[in-house]
């Protein structure tokens, strides 16, 4: 899983790790919050609404409740977009996609739980299919409650959540590599005991400093046997069985 | 070659900042006229600006390899080397040394630069996106390089700065667009495929193949590609104005002349939808190539 | 036209021994029928009466009596009728014939039933689990799946206790169980 040459290589960012409390020094404390202004003021959503709340979404962007004077335009593929949306409830087959996604996100990421299902479980709390708490399983920046809430309270919550980006207070994505062990055993609670996905967390929390005394785990013993380290291709043989790939077990 | 080269020098500095500001001050331009056409307000001013910033303060990179960083490097320099030849108002840059036929071929090498990119990505998206793009370079190229043949035979020039001195020696009546107006319309249609927009917008379709070539780009590749966009637009509407709307005077006019290329491109934009391949490439080949063609056979009979 | 489709669905209904018709109003009609004579019932409207189309197969469970209750509403565009067939299938053994070489849509409803219910369909062309791919216990929508043991058994729930609620508990109100 790492290093092979058909998966993307994630490489630390040029300059210095990123950690969360701020540099010192007084001019990399300014282009430190003047990087942060400028995240607040230009956030892409990713136009992948899980579940029924994603009507909302439409009116939010329309002429009505122009979310573009905001800064807010919506991205297509998880790689260019910094906030998933997570709007309504999240059945066990969606969450399994829904952290796949949120694995390829680029940092920093935010998570948006919008509609009640999210929160607690909502209109569909007694249904065995659905997950009840979100932020079990990801980490959750901020959440809008409402069934489903008007584009005036979905414009509310993103307001919120630009001014919590301006303050450095959204670092949820770094808690995921913190305390990765603790959402992997939940994620596992659900899907099954040898459950992982194919992006590397680990590896990345290393990378990044980020790597707490709540990532490495029990949960995570069984990523070990998963892990295959860069081999040369021996290209004098033609490969007579099909490769073993690190996809997660249907 | 009498250029003092320490004035050269200079120039080479500051043409791409300019172009680079201009060129946020367009993309805003085009967004603003696309959202006051849908009847919205629109992004605010620094927006452009606050995207690229946030696009380059990403801390995840994710590489596919040293190909695709060259691809993205290819595609910014192939945009900052064409617009050094594109004289301003007060600076010429090397558009002395080098002339509009440098020009057409340093304006395909970002897309050739974006095809080695998207190769290494092995995603279906992106071959398919990039396949388009390079599919519509085929279809509009044909256009443009026939209105830019028609210009050289009207001018009898190549050179950028004599063609400029030419139409601003004569007043309003020697503009291009006065003098070859068929030519001038066949250049503006391939001047808006040439940026890639509605109705010509089948190579990003975010829809459909989700951006295409865009779509593992991501962070500052990402954020290379929106500098790319700003540059695009710059070079292809001063393009437009040096040849046919007169060049700048002073920069008063200059902003307003590229601003009014750009606002009929943005406004014809937000109202269409997007061609097919097919329909595009038949569609280019036989309206703007066949005006082009009457324009230039006028012009070769004058 | 109607008038004489409309007799000749009597008729034809009429020839399968140990039916029972109700007609609930103009255009929808009720018919309770055993389980081995349902597929040549849907041969018979499909052929001779113009009933084209299966909307539906549904399902009811019936723990007490120990069955299945499968409904096949057929709808047809000549007359604007949908009648609905109605047959008991006993729970053991669960299986019962798949009428996918009638009407193609069934194999995609009878997939659903198998999912849901338990009830296997013989001769439907795939039974494989397409809805609850990640769901490993009992089939979920029998009467003896309580789901709600099971939600408060599997998740857990947030702490909800805010001042106000609390002001209110204090004076002895509170939420409804």
């Amino acid at each position: 899983m790492t290093e092979k040459n058909e998966l993307p290589v994630i490489r630390p960012a040029a300059g210095d790790a990123c950690q969360s409390e701020s540099r010192s020094g007084l001019f990399q404390h300014a282009i430190d919050s003047f990087v942060e202004f400028c995240r607040s003021r230009s956030m892409f959503i990713l136009h992948y609404c899980t579940g029924c709340g994603a009507i909302e979404l439409p009116p939010a962007m329309t002429s009505r409740f122009d979310m573009e004077r905001l800064g807010i335009s919506p991205m297509v593929t998880p790689r260019q977009a910094d906030i998933l949306l997570i709007t309504g409830y999240v059945s066990i087959k969606t969450l399994k996609r829904i952290i796949l996604t949120y694995e390829q996100m680029q940092g920093p990421k935010y998570v948006i739980g919008i509609c009640s299902c999210t929160v607690n479980g909502g209109m569909y709390w007694q249904s065995y299919a659905t997950a009840k708490q979100l932020n079990e399983y990801l980490p959750v920046d901020m959440y809008i409650a409402g069934c489903m809430p008007r584009p005036e309270a979905v414009l509310e919550g993103l307001m919120q959540l630009r001014d919590k980006i301006e303050s450095g207070a959204a670092t949820s994505w770094e808690d995921y590599f913190k305390r990765y062990d603790h959402y992997l055993g939940k994620q596992q609670h659900l899907f099954g005991k040898d459950w992982h996905t194919p992006t590397d967390v680990i590896e990345e929390a290393r990378h990044y400093n980020l790597l707490g005394e709540g990532t490495l785990g029990e949960n995570t013993a069984v990523l070990e046997k998963y892990l295959r380290h860069h081999q040369e291709l021996d290209l004098t043989r033609v490969a007579l069985e099909p490769a073993k790939t690190n996809l997660p077990d249907r | 070659m009498n250029v003092d080269w320490k004035i050269l020098l200079v120039e080479l500095i500051l043409m791409p900042i300019v172009a680079f500001v201009v060129g946020l001050l367009l993309v805003l331009l085009m967004r603003k006229v696309r959202a006051r056409i849908e009847r919205r307000v629109g992004p605010p001013f620094m927006q452009p600006l606050y995207d690229i910033i946030k696009l380059y303060g990403k801390k995840t990179q994710i590489s596919h390899g040293f190909i695709m960083d060259l691809g993205v490097i290819m595609v910014v320099g192939g945009y900052i080397a064409a617009e050094v030849f594109l004289p301003v108002p007060g600076m010429d840059g090397m558009a002395r040394e080098g002339d509009l036929i440098t020009l057409i071929y340093l304006m395909m090498v970002p897309s050739l630069g974006l095809a080695l990119g998207v190769g290494q990505c092995a995603n279906p998206n992106g071959s398919i996106g990039i396949a388009r793009a390079l599919t519509s370079m085929l279809a509009y190229d044909i256009p443009f390089v026939i209105v830019v043949a028609g210009a050289v035979i009207l001018y009898g020039t190549s050179n950028l700065t004599e063609i400029i001195a030419i139409q601003q020696a004569g007043g309003l009546s020697s503009w291009g667009v006065a003098m070859m107006p068929l030519l001038a319309i066949g250049g503006l249609i391939s001047s808006y495929a040439m940026l890639g927009k509605e109705p010509f917008e089948l190579y990003i379709a975010p829809a459909e193949i989700a951006t295409g070539p865009m779509v593992e780009m991501s962070g500052k590749y990402l954020g290379a590609l929106f500098v790319m966009q700003c540059f695009q637009v710059y070079a292809v509407s001063v393009l437009y104005v040096t040849l046919f709307l007169g060049g700048g005077e002073n920069w008063f006019t200059f902003l307003l002349k590229i601003a009014a290329v750009i606002f009929v491109s943005a406004s014809v934009t937000t109202i269409f939808p997007r061609y097919k391949t097919e329909d595009a490439i038949r569609w280019l080949w036989k309206w703007p190539t066949g005006i082009s063609l009457l324009g230039l056979a006028i012009v070769m009979a004058k | 036209m109607k008038e004489s489709k409309a007799i000749w669905l009597d008729n034809v209904l009429h020839e399968i021994e140990s039916i029972h018709i109700d007609s609930k109003s103009e255009r929808r009609i009720r018919v309770d029928i055993s389980p081995d004579a349902l597929p040549a019932l849907l041969e018979l409207l499909k052929g001779r009466a113009g009933y084209l189309h299966l909307s539906s197969i549904s399902c009811v469970d019936w723990p007490d009596d120990d069955e299945f209750e499968l409904v096949y509403h057929i709808w047809s565009y000549e007359t604007n009728i949908l009648i609905s067939a109605h047959t008991r299938v006993s729970r053991n053994p669960g299986f019962y014939i798949s009428v996918y070489d009638i009407h193609t849509p069934a194999g995609f409803f009878e997939r659903d039933i198998y999912e849901m219910f338990g009830l296997f369909f013989e001769g439907s062309p795939n039974m494989e689990k397409f809805i609850l791919t990640e769901w490993n216990g009992p089939p979920p929508m029998l009467k003896s799946f309580d789901t709600e043991k099971f939600v408060h058994e599997t998740f857990d729930w947030k702490d909800y206790n805010p001042d106000w609620l609390q002001e209110i508990v204090a004076k002895g109100g509170g939420i409804v169980e």
